[in-house]
């Protein structure tokens, strides 16, 4: 009897070495070789002054579940908790995803069940949120834009005390459910509605206990507004080693070592194109709060060097989170991008190239 | 000629009206940015002071720009308006005074 258990223990022990998974660190697997044609792209000469070009802050590549190539630039190191703009609204679906799992809402839920300052749009379900598609009248543009973007004012003016309340305030351009408009909005609504999902009790550490805990992720920063609601369209912070993380978790369809911390349907809600999305409004095709590299209303797939099951979590001057589970590949890139001149296609094939033996 | 002064005059005045909120709101834009996103690249991601400041720079000028490092406040004035920003703690980072 004795002897069957251990036999057994040591058959799963071996399972679950086939399998790599970090730990307090990452392993590190066999190191890219070949990076020259990667590194010329990602890591030209960097003019802090002009700050033109192409600017990486950080490169991370992970291999079925270990570091095979790892870079840093600029101020940004290893221990770095980066500023990763846009790639909060993923995390904060990701977060959201446990809570799904709990089993405390439904994606046909109406938002202002728990979130009753949109009592002005009844109708948005929190699937309409997560698809940027509330129908709310809301002008993402900014650079070029500054007094009508409602992103600036939201941030950084009339509406950085309450930013949940000032996009519900909003009017509606479009039925909920119908178009794709991306919104960092619709985003900050999420965050709001998480509140009375989980109970303002657990609200202020949910997003640690529920994914950053679990995942072994030490130095998350999570910004929240006046109203302690947290900065879901922006302002979430972590080390490149820790966002590779959540795209292993992705990868791996919401699964962490042996507990399936997301359920399996809440990543195909993530992973499935939004039906109202129309060819080229972005610059890839929006699912629950990712972005993915898929064929869409005609149009060809955004990045045609990656393989179709490539799906992203993309921030503001060039912060990406790729992940290619058919390649086993999870990738963060961190940059201070000010020009716009870096192509996600161009660095997806250049690491590619360098992987492939 | 004279009526057609006048009409772009109410247009213009209608505008104003219009826009009159984001009209107000805009002159903060620049020191409130600032204030917020130097106070994290600061005491959030720990980069150093001089980073920072280039990191933070727009083509429209600030001035009277303060660093408390004690109480790791950020205050910035731009465009006739004053704004801070002030880290909270190791999990919420920095946030702008309301």
């Amino acid at each position: 009897m004795c002897k069957g258990l251990s036999l057994f223990l040591l058959l799963i022990s071996f399972t679950v070495q086939a399998e790599q998974w970090p730990s307090e660190q990452w392993p590190t697997g066999p190191k890219v070789t070949d990076t020259e044609a990667l590194e010329s792209y990602a890591f030209p000469p960097r003019d802090d002054a002009t700050r033109q070009g192409i600017r990486t802050d950080a490169l991370l590549i992970i291999r079925d579940g270990q570091i095979i190539y790892e870079r840093y630039a600029g101020p940004t190191r290893e221990q770095t908790p980066h500023l990763t703009w846009s790639i909060s609204k993923s995390l904060m679906a990701t977060v959201l995803g446990v809570a799904y799992g709990e089993g405390l809402f439904k994606l046909e839920d109406p938002a202002v069940k728990f979130y009753p300052p949109l009592v002005k749009h009844p109708t948005i379900k929190i699937a309409d949120l997560l698809h940027w598609a509330s129908g709310i009248d809301w002008q993402e543009d900014y650079e070029y834009a500054p007094l009508k973007s409602s992103v600036v004012a939201m941030l950084y003016t009339r509406g950085h005390n309450d930013m949940a309340a000032f996009t519900a305030d909003h009017g509606t351009y479009a039925e909920p459910g119908q178009a794709f408009r991306y919104s960092s909005g619709d985003s900050n609504l999420v965050a709001a509605a998480l509140k009375n999902i989980v109970g303002p009790q657990r609200y202020p550490d949910y997003p640690w206990t529920a994914l950053f805990e679990p995942l072994g992720i030490r130095h998350a920063v999570w910004e929240t507004d006046a109203n302690g609601t947290f900065v879901a369209s922006s302002y979430a912070y972590l080390t490149a080693r820790d966002l590779a993380r959540v795209g292993l978790l992705m990868a791996r369809d919401g699964r962490w070592n042996d507990r399936q911390l997301l359920p399996s349907d809440w990543v195909t809600f993530n992973l499935t194109p939004f039906k109202g999305y129309k060819a080229h409004q972005d610059e890839a095709v929006p699912g629950g709060q990712w972005w993915l590299n898929r064929p869409a209303d005609g149009a060809a797939a955004p990045w045609p060097d990656a393989p179709s099951d490539t799906f992203a979590a993309l921030g503001h001057w060039g912060q990406a989170l790729y992940v290619i589970p058919s390649e086993k590949l999870v990738i963060v890139r961190y940059a201070d991008d000010r020009d716009g001149s870096y192509r996600h296609n161009e660095l997806l094939k250049r690491v590619l190239k360098a992987v492939r033996p | 000629m004279k009526r057609f002064l006048l009409l772009l005059l109410v247009t213009l005045l209608g505008w104003i009206g219009y826009e009159r909120e984001n009209l107000w709101a805009f002159p903060d834009i620049i020191s409130a940015y600032t204030a917020k996103e130097y106070c994290s690249c600061r005491y959030v991601m720990n980069n150093d002071a001089e980073y920072c400041r280039g990191y933070v720079k727009q083509w429209l000028p600030t001035s009277d720009f303060s660093d408390d490092s004690a109480s790791k406040t950020i205050t910035v004035s731009g465009m006739g308006r004053s704004n801070s920003a002030q880290w909270q703690n190791e999990r919420q980072g920095c946030r702008l005074h309301p």
